[in-house]
């Protein structure tokens, strides 16, 4: 499902060109939950922007969900985010103005193939995405009216929405209490279950125990 | 992204920000407002004055020289001749010849079925030219008739529309007497009169007959201060009357277009005529000032406008700088550049549509209450209007599109640098 071949991602600070990814190679299956640890600062949030098509300015291969990121025009690499792949961040980004249930349906707008869902169409289907994180009932409220795990199951609601193939969660419980952090864990391990392809970004150990493998990057590199 | 997903995220985007939306809407909203007024103030002062003075722009008065040198230039006296010539200059489609009514013609007694005020002792002389039907025909009451009737039918006459307001607001209101009826309800109304007879004594003709004229219509193209009758009938009279034969009194000419009449006017003078220009003079001098002035105001409501977008630029290039993170989440849910600009505009472009919606209503409660002023300030004069404002629809149409566009043209800029966030800068 997806498969780097040695990218490399460098970037500028002043005169100074930095290397953060140096050559980095990486394959996850199908149904596999794949994490990612290393120090802060050590590349793990690139590698999923790269993973994710959010960031196309790196060299080697990144084949994801069967398309070549390299080869996507810049409208192709909003596409694809839209239908192929899921973010969850640390920050849950979710948008203040909107409902929880807008905030989970907002892929709907943004549709690639030029069909606009229609607002049963995409109500429904943010809700179904809401009932599978436990959330339908709080489907009116803000992101200011809930909590923090709240927030991150609403983001993870949002993420699985498209029903992509492909989940990528940077730092997911990084802002969360222990019981809360544990409750987001189970849901990514029932989702590896169901065949999602998952790379987490983490530093938290508990992640890392229920992963299919745990892969440390350091010096741009992953071991 | 288009349609309604579109208004939907533009409409809950302004609704966050909801002091800034009302900001920029008040921008645009004053804008169109000063825009609207403006402009209806123009249209109402000039239907006002068309009311007024309506002559019709293709229309050329001749009359006879004052300037004896015109006989030396083949001018001087309007009679068929000249006619004829008038009639074949360049640009002229069609030539019209008037002759006054040389013979007295007096009401002694009110208009028969009209119940208005008439002191015993009243006489009034009503002078009289001659015009051929053609051209009053398209002012003539359906069926009504225009042609001499020969010995003993009652005669009819044509007045300038005029008139009425003219009788109302002057007379009516000095002598405090009942007021006419709007001009269409007086067609067909019969005034006895007598024919040859004079206020003046000495003017009174050796044959004095009683007579009726019959009322078959009012138009603009007829002199405000005399019945216009059939052209024949008045021939007929002055003949039978012995009055010497002096040519026509005046010559209507017809341009082809509005275009045409300095021409046609410029070959009336090289013929040794002149132009009663009166009216005309009065209308475009008029004209010319509210139109200089209307667009002079416009052009600063225009302005305003202007000030409204580049106020909404500067709002909007704030907005996106407070909102890249927002951004950048759209684009990581798939959102492309063009979506990012999309959305923008349609944020800039609901606040300029209620913006102008507001903006037009202001314009037109504002006009009420001038309305409502100048009533009680100026006094009750013949031609007062109603209103010195026009709103047709098309300046509703323009308030509101002024602003959406006002408010698009603000939001182009920050819409472009939004699309150029990166999101992989901004979500961490």
């Amino acid at each position: 499902m997806i498969a780097l071949r040695g990218v490399v991602k460098r970037f500028r600070d002043g005169d100074e060109r930095l290397t953060v990814l140096d050559g980095v190679d990486l394959d996850v299956a199908e149904g596999e939950l794949v994490a990612i640890v290393g120090a802060s600062g050590s590349g793990k949030s690139t590698l999923l922007y790269v993973t994710g098509a959010l960031d196309a300015d790196f060299e080697g291969e990144a084949t994801v969900a069967g398309r070549s990121l390299r080869a996507l025009s810049p409208d192709g690499r909003a596409a694809f985010r839209n239908a192929e792949v899921g973010f969850v961040f640390q920050a849950f980004n979710l948008l203040p103005a909107l409902t929880a249930l807008d905030n989970v349906c907002l892929p709907a707008f943004f549709r690639g193939d030029g069909r606009p869902a229609s607002r049963g169409e995409r109500e429904a289907t943010g809700r179904a995405a809401l009932a599978r994180v436990g959330l339908e009932a709080k489907a009116a409220k803000k992101p200011a009216q809930l909590s923090g795990g709240e927030r991150q199951r609403v983001a993870i609601a949002r993420a699985l929405f498209a029903e992509p193939r492909v989940l990528l969660a940077d730092e997911p419980t990084g802002n969360l209490d222990a019981a809360t952090g544990a409750a987001i864990i189970a849901i990514f391990e029932e989702l590896a279950a169901a065949g999602l392809a998952i790379v987490v970004a983490t530093h938290e150990e508990r992640v890392s125990r229920i992963a299919a493998r745990v892969l440390h990057l350091a010096g741009g590199r992953l071991a | 992204m288009r349609g309604r997903g579109l208004v939907h995220l533009a409409a809950r985007n302004l609704r966050s920000d909801l002091r800034g939306a009302l900001l920029n809407g008040a921008a645009t909203c004053a804008g169109a407002a000063a825009l609207v007024f403006f402009v209806a103030l123009g249209l109402g002062v000039g239907a006002a004055a068309r009311r007024m003075f309506p002559g019709e722009a293709r229309l050329v008065e001749v009359v006879p020289s004052s300037i004896a040198l015109g006989e030396v230039l083949g001018g001087g006296r309007l009679d068929g001749d000249a006619l004829a010539r008038l009639r074949a200059l360049p640009a002229v489609a069609d030539a019209w010849p008037k002759a006054n009514l040389r013979v007295p013609v007096t009401a002694t007694r009110p208009p028969e079925g009209l119940a208005v005020s008439w002191p015993p002792s009243l006489v009034v002389q009503i002078p009289g030219v001659g015009v051929p039907r053609a051209l009053v025909a398209q002012d003539l009451a359906p069926g009504a008739p225009f042609e001499d009737p020969g010995g003993g039918g009652a005669m009819p006459i044509v007045l300038s529309r005029r008139l009425v307001e003219i009788y109302n607001r002057t007379i009516a209101a000095s002598w405090n007497v009942r007021r006419l009826p709007p001009a269409p309800a007086l067609v067909g109304l019969q005034v006895p009169v007598r024919v040859g007879w004079s206020m003046v004594p000495q003017k009174t003709e050796d044959r004095v007959y009683d007579g009726r004229l019959v009322l078959s219509g009012f138009s603009d193209r007829v002199p405000v201060y005399a019945a216009a009758l059939p052209l024949e009938l008045v021939l007929r009279l002055n003949r039978e009357y012995g009055k010497p034969e002096l040519g026509y009194s005046a010559v209507t000419l017809l341009a082809a277009r509005p275009d045409d009449v300095p021409q046609v006017m410029a070959a009336v003078r090289r013929m040794g005529f002149a132009v009663d220009e009166g009216e005309r003079a009065t209308a475009e001098r008029v004209g010319a000032a509210v139109a200089v002035t209307t667009g002079a105001l416009a052009l600063l409501a225009l302005l305003m406008c202007a000030l409204a977008a580049l106020a909404i630029a500067q709002s909007l290039f704030a907005s996106v700088r407070a909102r890249v993170r927002d951004i950048a989440i759209l684009e990581a849910v798939g959102a492309t550049a063009a979506d990012v600009r999309a959305l923008l505009i349609a944020e800039a472009g609901l606040t300029g549509l209620a913006g102008g919606a507001a903006g037009t209503l202001l314009a037109r409660v504002a006009a009420l209450a001038a309305d409502a002023a100048l009533r009680r300030v100026l006094p009750d004069l013949p031609f007062r209007p109603e209103t010195v404002f026009a709103f047709p629809a098309w300046t509703w149409a323009l308030g509101v599109a002024v602003a959406v566009l006002a408010s698009v043209a603000g939001a182009l800029a920050p819409a472009a640098a939004a699309a150029r966030i990166d999101p992989a800068r901004n979500l961490s």
